[in-house]
């Protein structure tokens, strides 16, 4: 038995339904876009579900777009057209030479980080930061750096995170999918594939949560409320869940907060008297979009020895946190940075699914509206109301 | 094509150099001439019968070569490329190696079968027999064809003499110091069998920051070596070292014990055990006979009150695609010494000759040159 798949052939283009951004402040314009066969390392995946990130909103507001002088450090003339979407999962339609860990018909969880399996991060359990991230906001595939999709009037079109789950189909390398069995709901895969495995491993893996600890996560989406889940399922004693809307507070308690507050501000005198003066051990950042000047209050909740974990997108130009740098030092606290929870896509997507089907991981709750491609606008807007705590996009 | 390797056709028996068919490299494997091999125990192994293998063989597992072929469907290999083989395989995708546990990838379970990864068919052949290769490589062979999973590219400024130590003994003697032992500054540390691994497992130790690295051999020449390598004192057992440690560590014993010898005994374990202090760990790096008997003798009482820790470790609990870099890098910087650890090198017919110096104890670690 050879493991190598068998090359195509046949069809080397075919027509797809994507939502395209064309700009920043514009909607996402839904048509359809080309999609070139896969090449060598490379399968055409049919994205079934693709869960509605807020990353991909930052694109649409600018906070992670780079800036015209970045981009042309990047080697790139115009950063749109894109197409969005990065969690997700699918079916394999199609091999490239080459593909060793899939087939066609394999169901797939996105990773919006690749992971090689053989640079010096992934060789040693740090697949989060695998060296093919480097390209992620680069035009091109991961394999050889040419485009495999194009718009109407024949651009070369970007995929977020090389994977464009907003695409009915698309080429991804096969560094960028995981295989997952094929008895769970691809809703499901697609949440843990980035909002899930983030959430819950800044908590358990980042942010290291002991049995009897005291945990706030400030800010309760698709990464929040996972933080929460994660807190729990390490031991938390008490976890704090800090969120403006009332409808998220409620959420919070269901996923396992113990507490809930509007604001930082709010929570600070209470979690003093809670914790008898000595604080939280862990204070996890998720808000939408996380600002330098947010960091002051954060760093207050963290007691003497604890850690405060930012997981959130922060504006990419943003060059200033306020942390007092003496009270750092003094109580030994630490602020640490964290990418897909600090977890290894291969390894954590499957072993989260399997905590899913013996019942200790809440997937099916996260899911607050189903929507229609057609439909993705209204879904943002949802998002950005605060009516979701995720909303997905379903292909039939 | 035609080749030229030393086969074990029966258990001690000699090996046995002579001509081989080779087969040209399938799909996802690579065709390597090999530049040299080291002489590990491993290999010796094979031929007492302590590590049981599907015979014939091609033995050999410690080579660095340059890429001559390369299979359909190979990604990150090219003809030219300086490679080090890994003894182990490493998918880069099962949970171990996702989890930074390469050494331990799902692919070593084909080890024992000793056919190729792809398909567990042999490409090497003589008298019309499938050979079995020794970690699925068979490196005392002027050429080879593996699986690209067992290949790590170095870069090509490092001699190919000395990088094919990388592929066992340097990263699991360093490793068992490193990680497996996890060797913290200040640490007293005793290392038990000064050969390929345990000279490693010493300059693990003095990278590592040990206060004390007590070196213990039989052998007079080796213990001079230990020295050499960053040791600070040395005994001729470990009944010999047990007042020599009480006495320089005021009776503490030593934080980590590493056991590097020739062949291992569970008859030992205990006095290996009592050479550890109160947290202490005994770190069973050495090969044990597959079918040994009477198990290990040591106190679980002492175990428990004492906790006492006794950890297993292969290839230095170490990432091949990792390690292997890594250390070829502290060489680059003089930080690790590769060079004093060749003790002689041979030529592939002189195989028996290098195997009875290391049974001599001559040899901190004999090379085959090609």
């Amino acid at each position: 038995m050879t493991r190598n798949g068998p090359q195509f052939q046949g069809e080397t283009t075919m027509k797809s339904r994507a939502a395209v951004l064309y700009g920043i402040d514009q909607p996402w314009m839904v048509e359809e876009i080309e999609v070139d066969d896969p090449k060598a390392n490379e399968v055409l995946v049919n994205w079934k579900v693709a869960g509605m990130c807020h990353s991909d909103e930052h694109f649409v507001t600018g906070d992670m777009v780079p800036p015209k002088e970045l981009l042309a450090m990047m080697g790139v003339d115009d950063f749109f057209p894109f197409v969005g979407g990065h969690e997700g999962a699918g079916v394999v339609v199609k091999l490239g030479a080459g593909v060793t860990t899939l087939q066609v018909g394999d169901h797939v969880s996105a990773s919006f980080v690749p992971s090689c399996g053989r640079c010096r991060y992934c060789s040693t359990g740090r697949q989060n930061l695998c060296n093919l991230g480097a390209g992620t906001l680069t035009g091109g595939m991961i394999t050889d750096g040419t485009h495999r999709h194009h718009v109407k009037d024949g651009r070369p079109v970007k995929l977020m995170a090389k994977l464009g789950t907003f695409s009915e189909f698309a080429t991804v390398a096969e560094a960028s999918l995981i295989k997952v069995e094929k008895d769970l709901p691809l809703d499901c895969v697609a949440l843990v594939s980035c909002g899930v495995a983030t959430g819950w491993g800044s908590a358990t893996n980042r942010a290291d949560t002991q049995p009897g600890d005291t945990v706030v996560v400030v800010g309760i989406g698709g990464i929040g409320i996972n933080a929460v889940q994660g807190a729990r399922m390490a031991g938390a004693k008490r976890i704090i869940a800090i969120d403006p809307v009332e409808f998220k507070r409620e959420k919070a308690m269901e996923f396992g907060a113990t507490h809930t507050y509007a604001s930082m501000a709010e929570a600070i005198p209470h979690l003093m008297e809670l914790s008898w003066g000595e604080m939280a051990d862990r204070v996890i950042m998720t808000p939408g979009v996380l600002h330098g000047d947010m960091m002051g209050e954060a760093m207050t909740m963290v007691g003497k020895g604890g850690t405060c974990v930012v997981t959130a997108i922060s504006p990419m130009t943003e060059t200033s946190a306020d942390i007092n740098l003496f009270q750092l030092a003094m109580w030994n606290k630490e602020v640490k940075g964290t990418i897909f929870g600090s977890l290894n896509p291969r390894a954590d997507i499957p072993k989260l699914l399997d905590m899913y089907r013996t019942g200790d991981l809440m997937l099916d709750e996260l899911i607050t509206k189903r929507y229609t491609l057609d439909d993705i606008n209204e879904g943002y807007r949802a998002m950005r109301e605060g009516e979701n705590i995720r909303g997905v996009i379903v292909n039939d | 094509m035609k080749t030229t390797a030393a086969i074990l056709w029966e258990v001690n028996a000699p090996w046995s150099v002579e001509e081989i068919e080779l087969d040209a490299p399938k799909a996802g494997e690579v065709l390597v001439k090999i530049a040299a091999s080291g002489m590990c125990h491993s290999d010796e192994h094979l031929t007492t019968g302590d590590l049981p293998f599907a015979l014939p063989i091609i033995g050999g597992h410690e080579g660095a070569g340059v890429v001559e072929a390369v299979g359909e469907g190979v990604s990150w290999l090219e003809v030219g490329d300086h490679v080090v083989f890994g003894f182990i395989p490493s998918c880069g995708r099962c949970p171990s190696c996702s989890t930074g546990h390469q050494n331990l990838c799902d692919l070593g379970a084909l080890m024992g079968l000793g056919m190729q990864v792809t398909d567990g068919t042999s490409r090497h052949h003589a008298g019309g027999k499938d050979l079995t290769l020794m970690c699925m490589l068979g490196t005392f062979a002027k050429h080879t064809v593996v699986n690209e999973a067992s290949c790590i590219k170095i870069e090509k400024d490092v001699p190919l003499e000395k990088a094919c130590l990388l592929g066992c003994g340097v990263v699991t003697g360093w490793g068992s110091a490193v990680y497996a032992a996890d060797v913290a500054p200040g640490d007293t540390v005793v290392v038990v069998g000064v050969g390929g691994i345990g000279a490693n497992a010493i300059q693990g130790a003095r990278l590592a920051g040990a206060k004390r690295i007590v070196a213990i051999d039989p052998v007079e020449f080796k213990r001079e070596k230990a020295m050499e390598f960053g040791a600070t004192h040395t005994a001729s057992s470990m009944a010999e070292a047990l007042p020599l440690l009480q006495d320089l560590t005021w009776g503490t014993m030593a934080n980590k014990v590493i056991m590097t010898m020739g062949v291992g005994n569970g008859q030992m374990i205990g006095e290996a055990m009592a050479l550890a202090a109160k947290r202490g760990r005994v770190v069973v790096t050495n090969i044990h006979p597959a079918f040994e008997m009477g198990g290990a003798n040591m106190s679980l009482l002492d175990l428990t009150l004492m906790e006492k820790q006794l950890v297993g470790s292969l290839f230095g609990s170490g990432n091949p695609r990792a390690d292997i870099p890594k250390l070829l890098g502290l060489y680059r910087e003089g930080q690790l010494d590769l060079d004093g650890l060749v003790t002689k090198t041979y030529t592939l017919e002189d195989i028996n000759e290098g195997y009875q110096d290391m049974r001599d104890g001559k040899n901190i670690r004999g090379v085959l040159i090609y």
